[in-house]
């Protein structure tokens, strides 16, 4: 697999999940455009570890639910490399999974959910809005959505957090019957429970033991893990494929 | 970085000579510097330890001791605390383990000191606690009080962050003034934890000290040595029978050697869905500081019989120690720990060409291996850092005669078995010279109170005044209230 030539958009790429898709992208010779929201200092470690794994990177702050700011990020990194191939949404709004002090439904009130909508839909609709123009006139592109395998099996109900992206799943499906005649492919990856990260940093001991014996491979996914999966719905091999959501949690939901 | 380590009440820093340890994990270098004490300063610090002692840890409650211990440790159960953020980030750079395994591990090791398990601590050597603060009635009459020893001198060895803690705590629970050699693998927790309790109560802060010099300056240890009224020494046989010869006669010496734990799995462990999960429980223990812990497990012996056959317990542990790999990565060894996993492996692999049916699992480069031994063996040492070997037995009680030879180095056995195996191997594997069993999972957190070695840790630490029933007859008949 080789996305010399590519040029990537990663939101929310400055840690965690997003910064080890950035650096495996790089490590395939794609030039990185990452995208922030405020941690400048880590958004740079990300643009510097791109560039040593081998790729081109720079940063680009905006606040991803902000669709002037996200349309002038856009043009800033067209700007820059002249094109964009692949937009991975990886932008969500802060959330803390923490199994023992989340909210019940009953102390879930709608704003939660509107938050987390605003998180994985409203800045999805606008990443997507933006980088369409450039990618019709290519007729080509890859958008791949981060979603979660708590839409289909909530090991922990998070309400607000699941809620919203299983409407983004809906979003990506029905996008991708829109696009895939324009030659645009949409799909979804599902990670389990990512550890560490900043947002998975709260969840015990017991809930990690309890998924790991639950999931085939036994173990729980680093961000390292995710990336595979990512870069093969954003290369050619998967050329055939859109509307599709895969998972990436060791097995533990098959479907 | 630089910091510092150990704990010198009475002196300042700016008097005494310092060492550094350079310590270069995964590419974040620390500098340790450890004082390194001259024979006059160490005499003094004794000294002074011993009055401190004798006027602020002898007169108070074995019950305020415990209370103090107990508000030092739950400072370093805090992740928040000050000290407890510098455990987490420093110990991971100076041990090389994975940060995570780190933070896990100490929680886990910590909580054994609580208030209830010290008390718990205490209650398995002493009927009657309060025989370390005054004279209490004794079941053959008269009246005993247990005292520790003014100056109890610890040479701590190894990596395994915070062990120190053990015998420093025992030494406080006795009443003991405390000197604690540090060993240059892991110099920094001790001195936190002298901190910690010397904050918790500062009567106490002159009461104990932690010191280090270079492994083999026999000057600087002979100092100690010398001061010391008991020795407490981890490490190996070399270099404890080292310290031995060069103790004065009258020191009572308690020497801790290296050890070889080892699991057992019966077949009644072994259905379809136990076996995979007991499987990961062994892994944990192999992977829980990289089997660098007294009571790790070097090897398995897994019995027939069962629907997971001993070979595919080896590979379902294979499987574990991979993902093990993932969640908890081994730490970078050195050239000499690199050495001895070849050299096991090389020798596993030597034994799997000439007897068909062993096989070895794991890549030579890789950050574990397993060896699969298809005929009873004995119990040989493995390589360490995450190797592995797996026996297959026929029948359980075909393992008492492959351990017992190795008696001086049993202490631990991690046994899955039913109620009924698990009493009648117990009987066996003690006669033979075991000290501990627990379950798989288990091995390398002992619990509160255990008998290290099968010793008693208080009691081998005190000394018993006894009055006499005649005394108490003859003083009666001296009272002024004699009829």
């Amino acid at each position: 697999m080789d996305f010399l030539n590519s040029v990537v958009l990663v939101t929310g790429a400055s840690r965690g999940i997003g910064a080890a898709i950035a650096r495996a992208f790089a490590a395939e010779g794609a030039s990185l455009a990452v995208n922030y929201l405020q941690n400048t200092v880590s958004a740079e470690e990300t643009v510097g570890a791109c560039a040593e794994a081998g790729g081109d990177a720079a940063a680009f702050q905006a606040d991803v639910t902000d669709a002037p700011a996200v349309e002038q990020m856009v043009q800033d990194v067209l700007d820059t490399w002249g094109r964009i191939d692949v937009l991975v949404n990886n932008a969500f709004r802060p959330y803390v999974f923490d199994p023992k002090n989340r909210k019940l439904f009953q102390d879930t009130v709608w704003q939660d959910y509107q938050t987390q909508m605003d998180g994985a839909l409203r800045s999805v609709h606008a990443t997507c809005r933006a980088v369409l123009p450039a990618m019709k006139k290519r007729t080509a592109g890859s958008i791949i959505n981060m979603v979660t395998d708590l839409v289909v099996r909530p090991t922990v109900p998070y309400h607000d957090y699941a809620t919203a992206k299983a409407a983004l799943t809906g979003f990506s499906r029905t996008l991708a019957a829109d696009l895939g005649p324009l030659g645009i492919r949409v799909n979804c990856v599902a990670p389990g429970l990512v550890y560490p990260t900043d947002a998975s940093r709260a969840t015990g001991e017991d809930v990690k033991d309890m998924i790991e014996t639950a999931t085939p491979l036994g173990r729980i996914a680093r961000p390292e893990d995710v990336t595979g999966p990512v870069l093969f719905l954003a290369s050619d091999w998967s050329r055939f494929m859109t509307g599709q959501t895969l998972f990436v949690d060791g097995g533990l939901v098959m479907n | 970085m630089v910091v510092r380590a150990a704990y010198l009440p009475g002196i300042d820093p700016a008097d005494i000579d310092w060492k550094t340890l350079r310590f270069d994990n995964a590419g974040c270098a620390v500098d340790v510097e450890v004082p390194a004490l001259g024979k006059d300063e160490m005499k003094a610090l004794a000294a002074r330890i011993r009055q401190a002692r004798q006027e602020n840890l002898l007169p108070r409650p074995v019950g305020e001791i415990v209370d103090i211990v107990d508000r030092a440790v739950a400072r370093l159960l805090d992740r928040e605390d000050p000290l407890r953020r510098k455990a987490e980030e420093l110990l991971p750079l100076v041990t090389g383990y994975d940060a995570e395994m780190v933070r896990l591990g100490l929680t886990r090791y910590l909580k054994t000191f609580r208030k209830p398990e010290l008390m718990r601590f205490l209650a398995e050597d002493f009927t009657n606690p309060t025989i370390l603060d005054g004279f209490q009635p004794l079941a053959k009459g008269g009246m005993g009080r247990a005292c520790g020893p003014p100056i109890l001198a610890h040479i701590w060895a190894g990596n395994v962050p915070a062990l120190p803690v053990w015998s420093f705590v025992a030494g406080l629970l006795v009443k003991a003034g405390n000197i604690g050699k540090v060993p240059s693998a892991e110099p920094l927790f001790a001195g936190w934890f002298a901190q910690a309790v010397a904050e918790a109560e500062p009567d106490l802060a002159h009461c104990f000290a932690i010191v280090w010099w270079q492994g083999g300056d026999e000057e600087r240890e002979n100092a100690l040595l010398r001061e010391a009224d008991t020795l407490l020494a981890y490490g190996g046989n070399e270099s404890l029978e080292a310290i031995r010869s060069r103790l004065p006669m009258t020191t009572r010496y308690l020497p801790y050697g290296h050890k070889v734990g080892f699991g057992v799995v019966a077949s009644s462990a072994l259905d379809t869905k136990r076996g995979p999960r007991i499987a990961r429980l062994a892994a944990k223990d192999v992977v829980q500081y990289d089997q660098q812990g007294c009571y790790s497990p070097h090897l398995f012996f897994v019995e027939r019989g069962g629907r997971v056959d001993p070979r595919e317990f080896g590979r379902l542990m294979a499987n574990e120690l991979s993902n093990f790999a993932q969640k908890y990565p081994r730490r970078a060894l050195s050239v000499a720990e690199a050495g001895s996993v070849a050299r096991w492996r090389q020798s596993a692999e030597m034994k799997s060409f000439s007897v068909n049916d062993n096989e070895i699992l794991g890549d030579a480069a890789g950050a574990w291996s397993v060896a699969y031994e298809d005929a009873p063996t004995d119990l040989v040492p493995s390589g360490l850092n995450r190797t592995v070997t797996i026996v297959a037995v026929d029948r359980l009680d075909e393992i008492t005669d492959l351990v017992s030879p190795y008696r001086d180095v049993l202490q631990t056995a991690g046994v899955a078995a039913t109620p009924e195996e698990l009493y009648a191997l117990s009987d066996v594997l003690g006669i033979a010279g075991v000290t501990r069993i627990c379950a798989l999972g288990h091995m390398t957190a002992p619990e509160a109170g255990w008998h290290h070695d099968g010793r008693f840790n208080l009691l081998d630490l005190v000394t018993m005044t006894e009055i006499e029933r005649s005394s108490e007859i003859a003083a009666d008949d001296l009272a002024p209230y004699r009829d």
